[in-house]
């Protein structure tokens, strides 16, 4: 059952006018009027060079930008002199430019485009930020073309970073979505996807848009729902990914703790889905994954650690209401080797990560407290990482992340008998 | 003369004996009141210690911090246990007012009645302590976290600051309220608050002399940049 979702009247009547269409862009945005004219004209140019049958909208979904962001989309200019394309639209692209209803928060917006996708029976969509400076035509057809050439359902993005970028994905994201649904999704938090309409219809029957996913967790939830209700799942290589700058001094501790708490929130709802998986497969990859360089990245490693030792020692009493015993003392002894280079293993992150999710479910602290108590050993990690990595090219960084996503389904038995309350539990295929 | 002793001693006896008369229901209404007020107070302890570890209430009071409080004051009972006597010594205690109410002595009654009248601010001053506690183990952990999060080096010192602040808050509200030497508390209070600050002023001000200006160097001065991390964790 699909939940009416309210538009403003000016909206409405854009749709009715529309009638059908059978692809639409969607971008969600506020305050981005440097960056959103760039984003608009790719996602037209590409629509118009890859899919000039279809008839084909671009929606924006503002959260009440101030700063002319609903302008600058209103007044792109799709057909640019200088736009040179090898085949021409043989309908118009169109646009809706309308405010979202509900709670502020990306989510919102998307509730918002998947409505218009499903009134206006769209069979492809896709979804782009619209902060990005690295969007291509070519993204249009990565992300719609499995879509509507080969039948999928979510397109997953996969992007070239750099080896110490996306380290959240890498050390929890990724390997968590891997283990807990078994599909290889390298990016799940990628923030730019293609689906079906089928798909857009299925994620607007859930009943989600007053809880956090409206806000901050919608890309995982996406990604997660995709998988888990078993749709056709791809990935399209979309090249790198460049955002309008950011504010560097952003609170890593409250990004943790969305980012942890959405991919934790989803294993409470599919819990009867992800228990029942062994394994992971690889999924379809569309698009050609190359190389090319990245700028270095300056990573404090002295300040990581001096934060996880500082935590073993100061938050010892938090973290002994997540994790039992042998893991915590684990840890301790990670804290306090003296030996060099500093190591935090797998096999005792893999715990701590399954630890936590497990107090997270048990609602032992309040969630705030709980994940913010355990950024001190994602910095841990993440110093062993860098230091791990440092002298590695990205075949080999590839090879580190997939071994520890490899450790992550060696340990899921762990996870499966402490979430079925269970005091402790070996890892699988241990005696 | 002995006629005179005779009816003395059968007059006081017998005066004895009527007001045992007037006066012994009121010891049995007593007796039977204090052994209600035992089988009550003994049966709600058994049924709430069966009743509250099925209910989860172990679980709730972990979460909340009650049984870490009850630890650090030597209770390692768990908290079912320790609200299941503490209640029944409540009930018992009530039982025990009733019982001497039923004398019906005027110094009995007065004291009945005075505990009544003060029972509210017992019970206020009660449920303020229980509220501190909750809420300074709660801002004590979170401004621990948070401390460690930024790195800095003092954080147990701060949340344990933030800590004990509150609760000197809370218990100066309870005896406030309960209204035990008010001036002496809130005398002991401003001394106690202003030596802390006069004693921190001294100390930074004369045996930290130097650290206090490069903490003011400090202040003024633009910071020297720290190497940042540039990588993007999501």
């Amino acid at each position: 059952m699909t939940v009416a979702v309210r538009l403003p009247a000016a909206a409405e009547a854009r749709l009715a006018e529309l009638g059908t269409v059978d692809v639409l862009i969607g971008i969600p945005s506020f305050n981005n009027a440097r960056t959103i004219g760039h984003v608009v004209r790719a996602a037209a140019a590409g629509l118009a060079k890859h899919f000039p049958d279809a008839r084909s909208v671009i929606v924006n979904s503002d959260g009440g930008s101030k700063d002319g962001t609903a302008e600058v989309v209103a007044a792109a200019e799709f057909t640019s002199p200088a736009t040179i394309l090898v085949s021409h639209p043989l309908s118009a692209v169109h646009k809706i430019v309308t405010p979202y209803d509900g709670i502020p928060g990306k989510g919102s917006a998307f509730r918002t485009i998947f409505a218009i996708a499903a009134r206006l029976e769209a069979k492809a969509c896709a979804v782009v930020d619209a902060d990005l400076r690295s969007i291509t035509p070519g993204w249009i057809e990565l992300l719609l073309g499995p879509v509507l050439k080969e039948s999928f359902d979510f397109v997953a993005p996969l992007y070239l970073r750099h080896k110490y970028d996306g380290t959240i994905t890498n050390s929890i994201v990724y390997p968590m979505t891997r283990a807990l649904y078994g599909k290889e999704v390298r990016q799940p938090i990628g923030g730019d996807f293609g689906f079906s309409g089928r798909l857009a219809r299925h994620y607007l029957t859930k009943p989600v848009w007053e809880s956090n996913v409206a806000r901050f967790g919608i890309d995982i939830w996406m990604t997660s729902t995709a998988i888990a209700d078993e749709f056709k799942v791809c990935e399209a290589f979309l090249g790198a990914k460049i955002h309008d700058a950011k504010d560097p001094g952003a609170d890593l501790a409250a990004m943790f703790v969305q980012v942890v708490s959405s991919v934790f929130d989803l294993m409470g709802t599919y819990r009867e889905r992800w228990t029942a998986v062994a394994g992971a497969e690889d999924v379809p990859l569309f698009g050609f994954p190359h190389g090319v360089g990245l700028e270095p990245v300056s990573v404090n490693v002295e300040r990581m650690i001096g934060i996880f030792r500082q935590g073993a020692s100061d938050l010892r009493e938090v973290w002994q209401k997540a994790l039992p015993e042998d893991t915590l003392a684990e840890v301790v002894a990670v804290a306090e080797a003296e030996s060099r280079p500093f190591h935090f293993p797998d096999p005792t992150w893999v715990r701590v990560v399954y630890d936590f999710a497990v107090a997270y479910e048990r609602r032992v602290l309040p969630p705030e407290q709980l994940l913010g108590s355990m950024v001190p050993l994602y910095l841990g990690r993440t110093a062993s990482f860098v230091i791990q990595t440092a002298e590695s090219g990205p075949d080999q960084v590839e090879a580190v992340v997939k071994g520890l996503a490899d450790e992550y389904l060696r340990h899921k038995g762990y996870l499966v008998r402490r979430w079925g309350h269970e005091p402790g539990g070996a890892p699988c295929g241990s005696s | 003369m002995w006629e005179f002793l005779t009816e003395v001693i059968r007059k006081t006896v017998s005066g004895f004996g009527e007001r045992m008369a007037a006066f012994g229901p009121n010891i049995l209404a007593m007796l039977v009141i204090l052994a209600g007020g035992l089988v009550i107070a003994g049966s709600l302890h058994v049924a709430l210690k069966l009743v509250l570890p099925r209910l989860g209430f172990d679980r709730f009071a972990q979460r909340l911090g009650l049984e870490l409080i009850l630890r650090k004051g030597g209770i390692t009972r768990p908290a079912s246990a320790a609200v299941a006597v503490v209640l029944a010594w409540a009930v018992l205690a009530l039982f025990v007012l009733l019982a001497i109410g039923a004398l019906n002595l005027e110094f009995a009654m007065d004291l009945v009645s005075r505990t009544f009248t003060y029972l509210p601010q017992v019970l206020i001053a009660v449920a303020l302590l229980a509220l501190g506690g909750l809420v300074s183990a709660f801002l004590r952990r979170s401004v621990l976290i948070t401390a460690v999060n930024a790195g800095l080096p003092s954080a147990r010192l701060l949340a344990g600051a933030v800590h004990t602040a509150l609760m000197v808050l809370f218990v100066a509200m309870a005896l406030e309220h309960l209204g035990v030497g008010r001036q002496v508390i809130l005398a002991s209070f401003t001394i106690l608050f202003g030596g802390a600050v006069l004693a921190v002023s001294l100390a930074f001000g004369l045996a930290g002399r130097d650290l206090a200006r490069e903490f003011l160097e400090r202040l003024v001065r633009r910071p020297p940049e720290e190497k940042r991390d540039e990588l993007h964790h999501l």
